[in-house]
């Protein structure tokens, strides 16, 4: 047992070197009816007072996804439910009144190469940054106040695709218009990297890059690991030498089964993966040992087992996977996606108790 | 009919290809598996010229293609992007033969309903099974996202679906997956058989909830629809 005691972004920072940790660094996400139903069952405060308990070391500076059109939402259409809205990014998407959960997409603006070149390529880039300054400078300096490793995070080429012209014009335009599916991930890179440069202007110094890209589902990736390679993954290396030549370390956030494509991963330079869907079939147990000198760990606790909230089997859920995260010293605790509401507070606070006991180095 | 195969053989002394061989419905197989439109449109139309059915073009031709498709997609061997354009490929092969067969009176053997089930919007899931389904010829009928348990059995009785498929993508919406199925099942419907699917589900929770079949992804959906159909029949 350790006996130096870390603030979270030594402890993160060494969890990146692989150096001696006083216990694994922790960070969760949670559904808002998750936090609503633990308020009911006792949570005095918000998701803030989670993180407290958890003992949280990762604190996010600002979230960059460029909008073509910013600030546009006109509403279309609505019902009790739902609200029907042209959105910021020229398509049409129907979106949940009271409830958390992504939007259906209607329909696309961009629907062409044509239109990406007449119309959202030059809008895109002329657009202003999605990121305020100001903000980014008081959200870093509340994150080295608590002693937390700070991030910019931004969505990546591969996502901004699929929001922008579809999945459908995104996975089949991979196959019959290669450069055009190159250039809006290269367009998009730019931007974001941009406005990443703007908050790095007003003195802001943080420890990492959190890139936010769901690319496979709970089979495989969407496209092979061929296409990524080709069309995506110049990008990402990008924004990791981007990221690198500043000092900062760089977390890659999918979904999804992402087996086959580790090592591109490692290759673009990504230090780490997160969160590592189990219900995908992904399992650190398998892969830590095998990738995890080279990609630290970030998640892999399956939420499908919280939801049982059956003590024993998540127990040894955390147990068995921080002993194989934790042997290459590379692994930090979060669930596989977000915590469900089919979680009671008190499993949560058991499961802070058994990470407690667990991930302790 | 001496006049009919007269005219085909005229049509293919002018054809480009015919010096080399007459269209074959392996080329139209492949063609499809490939996601070859073009070419897929062409074979077709050369197909009908010779004569034969369009029922048997789209069951020996256009069908064998996409099965090509779902053993390659479950062997991880293609991946989203072919089986897309492959179900395009069959698509704009089936506005040409679908308006004749509707005229001959020929429809499909089965009928699969599908949706999102209620509380989720999430529509590339069931989208993908409903390519596949209607590339292993069934009648497909897309509710839609968000679809409550009454509309699904509303609809599984109107149109006498052999299948109802439920997707769901949120764990937070697996409760309204349970709470349709039942209702499903509470109305007795004797040749329905139900199909989940999603990221979140597990053949245990299929089992748990009492559905017929589970799927883990579009190319198994065809597999175990096939199969619940021919074991309720």
């Amino acid at each position: 047992m350790t006996t130096i005691s870390l603030t979270g972004c030594e402890r993160v920072n060494r969890m990146f070197a692989r150096q001696e940790q006083d216990r694994v660094p922790r960070q969760d996400t949670f559904w808002p009816e998750t936090i609503a139903r633990w308020q009911r069952e006792g949570l005095t405060g918000d998701h803030t007072e989670v993180f407290r308990l958890l003992g949280a070391d990762f604190h996010t500076i600002c979230w960059s996804w460029p909008m073509v059109f910013p600030g546009r939402r006109e509403l279309l259409a609505e019902d009790h439910e739902t609200e029907t809205v042209r959105d910021a990014w020229g398509g049409v998407a129907r979106f949940w009144k009271h409830r958390s959960g992504t939007p259906e997409h209607i329909s696309f603006g961009c629907d062409s190469r044509e239109a990406w070149e007449q119309v959202y390529r030059p809008a895109l880039l002329a657009a202003p940054s999605p990121l305020d300054p100001r903000v980014a400078v008081r959200q870093f300096r509340e994150g080295r106040a608590l002693g937390r490793w700070t991030h910019l995070a931004g969505v990546e080429g591969f996502e901004a695709l699929r929001r922008l012209i579809g999945d459908e014009a995104c996975l089949i335009g991979m196959i019959e218009d290669p450069e055009w599916i190159r250039d809006i991930v290269r367009v998009h890179t730019d931007v974001v990297l941009r406005s990443f440069e703007g908050v790095l202007a007003a003195g802001v110094q943080p420890d990492g890059l959190w890139i936010y890209g769901d690319m496979a589902y709970n089979h495989a990736t969407l496209c092979s690991p061929a296409m990524y390679r080709e069309l995506v993954w110049p990008a990402h290396r990008r924004m990791a030498e981007w990221a690198h030549a500043r000092g900062m370390r760089v977390i890659y956030h999918t979904d999804g089964c992402v087996r086959d494509v580790l090592d591109l991963y490692v290759g673009a330079g990504f230090d780490c993966l997160q969160p590592i869907e189990a219900k995908a079939g992904m399992d650190i147990r398998a892969f830590a040992p095998t990738h995890g000198s080279r990609l630290a760990m970030f998640g892999n606790i399956d939420v499908m087992k919280m939801a049982t909230n059956d003590l024993a089997a998540i127990e040894e859920e955390i147990r068995s996977k921080f002993a194989a995260g934790m042997a290459t010293r590379g692994y930090a605790y979060h669930s596989d996606h977000s915590v469900p509401p089919q979680v009671s507070w008190d499993t949560y606070r058991a499961i802070i108790g058994f990470i407690d006991r667990y991930g302790d180095y | 009919m001496p006049g009919k195969n007269r005219g085909v053989r005229i049509y293919f002394a002018r054809h480009p290809a015919y010096k080399i061989r007459m269209p074959q419905l392996a080329d139209l197989t492949a063609a499809v598996a490939a996601g070859k439109r073009t070419d897929t449109v062409r074979l077709t139309q050369e197909l009908l010229a010779t004569g034969l059915p369009p029922q048997d073009i789209v069951e020996r031709g256009l069908v064998p293609g996409m099965a090509i498709v779902g053993e390659q997609f479950k062997r991880n061997e293609i991946f989203v992007p072919e089986m897309l354009v492959a179900a395009r490929s069959m698509k704009e092969a089936l506005k040409i033969l679908e308006p004749l067969l509707a005229t001959a009176g020929i429809k499909p053997k089965y009928t699969a309903i599908i949706g999102t089930v209620q509380g989720d919007l999430h529509d590339i899931g069931k989208n993908l099974i409903s390519m596949m389904w209607r590339g292993a010829n069934f009648a497909v009928v897309d509710l839609g996202t968000n679809v409550s348990p009454e509309r699904y059995l509303a609809a599984a009785k109107e149109h006498q679906a052999h299948i109802v498929g439920l997707s769901a993508l949120l764990t937070t919406t697996m409760p309204a997956m349970k709470e349709t199925v039942r209702i499903i099942k509470a109305a007795g419907l004797p040749n329905t058989r139900i199909m989940i699917g999603g990221a979140p589900i597990t053949q245990a929770f299929a089992d748990d909830i009492g559905a017929d079949g589970y799927a883990a992804d579009a190319g198994t959906a065809v597999d175990i629809a096939k199969k619940l159909v021919a074991e309720a029949a």
